[in-house]
């Protein structure tokens, strides 16, 4: 009985060392072929250098969600197309996107994380003034070039900090420009409580006089009021010709809804950020003119054949379309320019340096994107004109070109 | 335009405001009758209300059909919720039951979120038609439909509460849950039948309320935030008090900013409450408690 056991005991061992045997010979095997692999890499490697990190900071999720998911489609296809043609200095792009939750406290962490932990060369990104101002200063301490898109003013000291987003002034003085062709003169503004509407109020009340434009009146309201009809009402007392209000998404559109409601018939302008699908759905079936002012990405087919930028914003429209089945919009192409812009700041310079990425940035002129025609210099790290913005309104329940 | 056409004016633009924060109000107040507890989840229910309805009518349901289906739907999600998170924690403090409501709220904002996704949805009147004018002012006919609802939803309320078997029992219940259960009543019942209640209150009023809005997944913050200070202003028990001070809110809300500056119809409002909680904490209907030590 013992000795059963014992053989049985022995040819389990054998069993054993046998498999162990195999696994060894297995793993050799493998070893080898991951070598071969490896060594074979090494011998191509001469297509796959290492790639230019990009780090993107997007409101992907919380209350800016909706602008995050365009500027993260924008920055995606660009990316992908430069690469496909054959990216840039024959190294490919490559994009650490992280997503900000709408907080500028988060952005900050992951603005940071990108730069030392990432080791990213450029940093782009997010929504709103708040956010990517903390992105700003995190990329200033850092001394790593950051392209920005918002209504953030940025200051003298922010030299690593582009902002590729049409500038406010621009975004308050082209619909000014419109009106005083159309020979309206007196204007209401009705601009929301916070530093959005204080923003708003300042930059119409310095562009008025050069439009010829009398602010008549100015009220108040809060975003979140179901009802917007008492302001309304005090404001058509003026005889306003115009309402110009500073606000973006529902609150916008709760205004244009409470006008027609009280058959104010005349042109409302909101914010620039307003030329979304989701604002159109909104405003849709509501009679009267909403004025949006934008970019020209949101009416391809009305530039004219000369435009500089048709050629650029042709293409990337219609690979937006192939590539998301639906039209690509402002902040999608805002976003695909960061891209482009950063892709040829690297291509003039050639260094991984972040100093001369900067210099490179700052000096790009005549670049069109979809934004405009990008002529930067060490004091405008901005780039586009107000010519680069056109107006927008809705007819029949589609974005139709004004001017 | 004369001075008076604008006064009426922002006489309808309280009137709207009001009609939101008043439904609201109501339906916190239903859930604090019956269980002493104040229910922040009480604005998604309104979210959940409203685009649920949105969806059904964009499907092609007629909107009658729609609206009894949202109105089961949310009275169901509200059940559900009580039977599974709320129950379990029955004994404890009012603080724990407090907190979990708040993350009810958290998690059905979420849930939301993840159904109907980012966008407001745009939801079209009861009835089409153009605004009525009056002397100058518009109102939109939406309001009339708030208005009557909450009339209805005040008649079917105290008909219930005084003239039914289980109305009396749930009164019962809030003065004295031990005594309720001694005399035979079901107190589970009762308060699942409280929560399924107070979130079907909820869902109409998002969805009466939504075609003057425009109603996301994060919608139910402010109803939820003004219908609980018209709450607290009215007395926290008081049905009645609940929708007048809806409804003054909203007008005080709207006179300040038509003839004061709208800067200062939150200040307002808040210094109003403060005064009600210092000067009369009971609220200004409710009926102060005297307990016997």
């Amino acid at each position: 009985m013992k000795e059963a056991h014992l053989l049985l005991l022995m040819i389990t061992r054998i069993q054993e060392r046998r498999s162990t045997m195999k696994k060894i010979r297995v793993a050799l095997f493998l070893f080898a072929g991951v070598f071969l692999m490896v060594s074979l890499g090494g011998i191509s490697g001469a297509q796959t250098k290492a790639p230019y990190k990009m780090g993107v900071v997007l409101p992907l999720t919380g209350y800016l969600s909706w602008l995050g998911e365009y500027m993260k489609k924008g920055a995606d296809l660009k990316a992908e197309l430069l690469n496909k043609a054959g990216g840039v200095n024959g190294r490919p792009l490559e994009l650490i996107e992280y997503d900000d939750q709408s907080s500028p406290e988060t952005a900050t962490r992951l603005a940071q994380r990108l730069i030392s932990r990432d080791e990213v060369i450029a940093l782009q990104g997010t929504g709103t003034a708040v956010i990517s101002g903390a992105v700003s200063s995190v990329a200033n301490k850092s001394k790593i070039p950051a392209i920005i898109q918002s209504g953030y003013a940025l200051s003298e000291k922010e030299t690593f900090t582009f902002n590729n987003a049409h500038r406010t002034d621009f975004a308050i003085s082209r619909p000014m420009m419109y009106f005083q062709k159309r020979g309206i003169t007196q204007v209401a503004l009705l601009m929301p409580i916070g530093p959005l509407g204080e923003l708003g109020s300042g930059v119409a009340r310095k562009y008025a006089p050069t439009y010829n434009i009398t602010i008549v009146g100015e009220e108040k309201f809060d975003v979140k009021a179901p009802d917007v009809t008492a302001q309304l009402a005090k404001l058509r007392t003026l005889n306003p010709q115009a309402i110009m209000a500073f606000t973006t998404g529902e609150p916008a559109a709760l205004l244009a809804r409470n006008m027609a409601q009280m058959a104010m018939n005349i042109p409302l302008v909101v914010s620039h950020g307003n030329a979304t699908p989701g604002f159109l759905r909104l405003v849709a079936q509501t009679p009267g003119t909403v004025i949006v002012p934008s970019g020209k990405i949101m009416a391809p087919e009305f530039l004219a054949e000369n435009d500089p930028t048709k050629k650029v914003i042709m293409e990337f429209a219609r690979e937006y379309q192939t590539k998301y089945g639906e039209p690509a919009n402002y902040y999608s192409g805002q976003q695909a320019d960061a891209v482009s812009l950063t892709a040829e700041g690297l291509r003039v310079t050639r260094s991984d340096d972040p100093v001369k990425l900067r210099d490179a940035i700052e000096n790009i002129k005549n670049f069109p994107g979809c934004n405009g025609v990008y002529n930067m210099s060490p004091t405008d790290h901005q780039g586009t004109r107000m010519e680069d913005m056109i107006l927008l309104t809705i007819r029949d329940g589609k974005w139709a070109f004004l001017e | 335009m004369n001075e008076f056409s604008h006064l009426i004016q922002f006489f309808f633009s309280g009137l709207t405001t009001g009609s939101v924060y008043a439904l609201m109000a109501v339906s916190l107040v239903i859930v604090y009758k019956v269980s002493l507890l104040i229910c922040f989840a009480q604005g998604e229910f309104f979210v959940i209300g409203a685009l649920t309805m949105v969806t059904l009518t964009s499907k092609g349901l007629p909107m009658p059909a729609a609206f009894v289906l949202s109105i089961i739907l949310s009275t169901a999600v509200g059940a559900l919720v009580e039977r599974v998170l709320i129950r379990r924690i029955r004994d404890m403090s009012v603080g724990n039951l407090i907190v979990m409501t708040i993350a009810i709220s958290l998690a059905l904002r979420g849930l939301a979120l993840l159904i109907w996704g980012k966008e407001s949805a745009v939801s079209p009147p009861f009835t089409p038609g153009k605004p009525i004018h009056v002397l100058g002012a518009t109102l939109q006919p939406q309001v009339l439909w708030i208005i009557g609802v909450t009339i209805l939803v005040l008649f079917l309320i105290w008909f219930f509460f005084e003239k039914t078997k289980a109305g009396i029992a749930m009164r019962a219940c809030a003065e004295n849950r031990l005594g309720a259960s001694l005399m035979g009543i079901s107190t589970q019942k009762v308060a699942l039948f409280a929560w399924a209640w107070g979130s079907g209150i909820g869902a109409l009023a998002g969805m009466v309320v939504a075609p003057l809005l425009f109603i996301q997944y994060g919608s139910g913050v402010m109803p939820m935030v003004k219908g609980f200070i018209a709450m607290s202003i009215g007395g926290l028990e008081s049905i009645a008090g609940a929708v007048i001070t809806g409804f003054l809110l909203g007008l005080v809300e709207s006179y300040t900013i038509g003839l004061i500056s709208s800067q200062f119809s939150d200040t307002i409002v808040f210094t109003i409450l403060l005064f009600v909680l210092v000067f009369k904490p009971s609220g200004l209907f409710g009926a102060s408690r005297s307990r016997e030590v």
